[in-house]
């Protein structure tokens, strides 16, 4: 199972910190959703590989900067950090320059919702992986954007946090904002990931605890435990999408007889 | 008062919690305990509440890391986990929580889960994004102290 978390300098947490605690919490692997947290793997190989080759420098040089590299996180805690970005603009217009830009050298691409216009962008580009709080801020969600997210592999999140972290009238809201959202993701089958959107380690929690509040505010655990999969999923189906043999869904380049008769 | 026939004692599990924090934040045992009932009572309503019981039965802190047992009747452990995971802060203090395990005895769930022992603390200064700042590490965790606030990091982020 995966998490998606926000780090330093977006959150209060760095990468590395994450990865820690994520592993102790259980989890495979974590999707950072700070641009600025993690280094892009793929696309700018040959930055990836400067910083490979600069390696032994590069460690003692980063001047106390966290730690971006995802092979030395993964050496380090055996968990897999996913270098993720979310895209958190006004409207449709600016979102889809920054899909486009961010598309072709991160893993993940998050489109941050909350609005009825960015909701209904993200939900028709099948560029983006996934639409994230869209309930939060006034936003809304209904059976046409359902259709369409289904439709286009749009996966739409189910944030969790104000479920842990927040109080009083504010969360009422937010677990009836919930609440709507899964009759209508429900009941047009669209594909869903769950959250707690931790921003620092402390408001991270094990598979176990999202299920247990999940299943108190009206989910199925396993629809929470999907939810929790569905990261890694992604993250998978994108590594391959991306990687050197792919051609299209279906048709990739394999081995072949060297002297065809 | 006499008491009960075996029967009809309540039956309860024990679930051992590890609570984290900032490094220099208080968390004490009475706030821990008033978070958790709050906390339930908040996601469980105050039916719920007195179904889970939610008795704190051990609570140590020290350094930004502590643990806890806390009593659960017996066919509600996994609302006292929910309400357990919704418990973020203590009394202003944000909060990490961890459920270790359950068991059915006081005894087995301390020996299993408790007195892990945690690295000491210790205070020194880092270099972290360019400057040396104040921070205090256990072990691999490290908590810098920077403008804006803290941030969490690990010594493999500061050497």
């Amino acid at each position: 199972m995966y998490e998606a978390v926000h780090a330093h300098p977006d959150g209060e947490t760095t990468v590395a910190r994450h990865a820690a605690t994520a592993a102790r919490h259980g989890y495979d692997g974590i999707v950072v959703r700070t641009r600025d947290a993690l280094e892009p793997t793929g696309g700018g190989e040959s930055v990836a590989a400067d910083g490979d080759g600069g390696g032994g420098s590069a460690a003692t040089d980063r001047d106390g900067s966290p730690v971006t590299d995802p092979d030395a996180l993964r050496e380090e805690y055996g968990i897999d950090a996913v270098d993720a970005v979310e895209i958190d603009a006004d409207d449709p217009t600016s979102a889809s320059g920054a899909v486009g830009n961010y598309r072709s050298d991160r893993t993940v691409v998050c489109v941050v919702g909350g609005d009825d216009a960015v909701n209904r962008f993200a939900v028709e580009q099948s560029r983006v992986d996934v639409l994230v709080r869209p309930m939060a801020d006034g936003g809304d969600f209904n059976h046409v954007l359902a259709k369409a997210a289904r439709d286009n592999g749009v996966r739409v999140e189910f944030d969790f946090g104000p479920a842990l972290r927040a109080t009083g009238g504010k969360r009422v809201r937010a677990l009836a904002d919930l609440r709507k959202l899964r009759e209508i993701v429900d009941h047009y089958d669209a594909p869903y990931v769950v959250s707690a959107n931790a921003r620092s380690h402390l408001q991270l929690r094990a598979p176990r605890e999202l299920i247990a509040v999940g299943e108190a505010i009206g989910f199925d655990a396993e629809t929470v435990r999907e939810g929790l999969r569905a990261w890694g999923d992604l993250v998978e189906r994108n590594r391959e999408r991306r990687s050197e043999g792919f051609i299209e869904p279906g048709v990739r380049r394999g081995r072949y007889e060297e002297d065809g008769c | 008062m006499k008491h009960l026939p075996k029967h009809l004692r309540p039956r309860w599990r024990y679930i051992a919690v590890g609570v984290e924090s900032w490094s220099d934040a208080e968390v004490g045992r009475r706030a821990f305990q008033r978070a958790l009932w709050y906390s339930a009572g908040n996601l469980l309503g105050d039916a719920g509440s007195a179904d889970a019981d939610l008795t704190l039965l051990s609570f140590s802190h020290a350094d930004g890391t502590g643990e806890a047992v806390v009593r659960v009747r017996h066919g509600h452990v996994d609302d006292a986990r929910a309400a357990i995971a919704c418990v973020s802060e203590v009394d202003g203090e944000p909060v990490g929580i961890l459920v270790r395990g359950i068991s059915g005895t006081v005894r087995a769930c301390e020996e299993r889960y408790m007195g892990r022992a945690t690295p000491s603390s210790t205070q020194r200064d880092v270099a972290f994004e360019g400057a040396e700042r104040p921070a205090v590490a256990r072990g691999d965790a490290c908590d810098v102290r920077v403008e804006s606030g803290r941030v969490g990091a690990t010594t493999f982020d500061t050497e």
